[in-house]
């Protein structure tokens, strides 16, 4: 097979808690962004109490997209980032002036598509800047070297993977200069946080994706993703494993979430 | 893109590498294919999206 360029030996990854073969990974993750595809934003906001819109606007305040720039937003196929970072530079009208564009990277076509529509019914086309919609691999980015002023991904980095090979590909595909800026669920700090945080996320949030996507085992999933994730320093050497300088972290909500950032030199 | 969903922007062009091996791709408007010499495959177009996934890509010895 032509797929990928791997050793022959076995290869474990984890889906949830569930020990799956690498490569089967990309495609239960798949399966699980395509059955909640249409609903995941308003899960997002359910599921969070609103909150994940104050991280992705701490996001955007460490971003600090300056107009004019290219970026590519990986798994972010439905948009929120990338609305979010044409809102900052000033809307359609000032990022068509300033040459502005950005690149929608995911995995998942039908989430891709949910964002696309977006676009149209916000009436963000047509103002002649650029938003490009590519389905990818966040291991294997259809992008050139080089080709990238900034790279983000918010709640995507846990569902890769072989995230060591995802941070690779984000350092070659930036320019000398360029940002990265990871958003994803990170460790709680707070002992007494973390307990609650732990009966909520276990108990209340598969129920809620029962309820409000009827898909509960898809919420199982991304509970148990978030656990087996790297807690922040140890995420925070793998983007400096991957060649990446100035590594930086901050804590969201007592660590429920954290923002990662790093430059290409 | 935004206009015609089924032509892709020259600009986008311009970025866009096969995620095998980088090298350059050659777009065909007609079968709405993305083509890498290089790795024999052809990423389709399905409704204006380039699907540059590996899996989903045709490999070139195979007719469409």
């Amino acid at each position: 097979m032509v797929r990928r360029m791997m050793n022959e030996e076995e290869q474990r990854a984890w889906f949830g808690f569930r020990e799956v073969h690498e490569t089967e990974k990309a495609s239960l993750v798949r399966g699980v962004f395509d059955s909640v595809a249409g609903r995941y934003d308003l899960m997002n906001d359910l599921m969070s109490g609103g909150v994940h819109r104050l991280w992705k606007a701490s996001m955007m305040d460490w971003l600090a997209p300056r107009p004019g720039l290219h970026l590519v937003d990986v798994a972010g196929g439905t948009g929120d980032i990338a609305f979010r970072v044409l809102d900052r530079i000033g809307g359609p009208d000032a990022a068509a002036a300033s040459g502005s564009s950005i690149t929608v990277c995911d995995m998942t076509p039908a989430m891709l598509q949910v964002g696309r529509d977006r676009a149209i019914d916000r009436g963000l086309l047509g103002h002649d800047w650029r938003i490009d919609w590519v389905a990818g691999n966040a291991e294997d980015l259809p992008l050139a070297d080089r080709s990238c002023d900034a790279y983000t991904i918010a709640f995507g980095l846990r569902n890769v993977t072989r995230i060591d090979r995802a941070l690779a590909e984000a350092r070659r595909v930036l320019r000398p200069g360029g940002r990265f800026l990871c958003l994803e669920f990170s460790q709680v700090a707070l002992p007494i946080l973390a307990r609650l945080y732990d009966l909520y996320s276990f108990r209340m949030l598969p129920l809620l994706g029962q309820m409000v996507a009827g898909d509960r085992e898809s919420y199982q999933y991304l509970v148990e993703s978030i656990r087996r994730f790297p807690p922040q320093e140890a995420l925070a050497a793998r983007i400096a494993a991957a060649g990446l300088s100035q590594v930086k972290f901050r804590n969201l909500t007592g660590g429920i979430a954290a923002l990662h950032s790093a430059w290409r030199l | 893109m935004s206009e015609r969903r089924s032509t892709v922007d020259p600009k986008l062009l311009e970025i866009l590498v096969c995620p095998v091996t980088k090298g350059a791709l050659i777009y065909d408007a007609e079968a709405q294919e993305l083509i890498s010499r290089q790795a024999g495959l052809a990423y389709p177009i399905r409704d204006g999206i380039p699907i540059m996934l590996i899996d989903e890509a045709r490999p070139l010895d195979e007719t469409p």
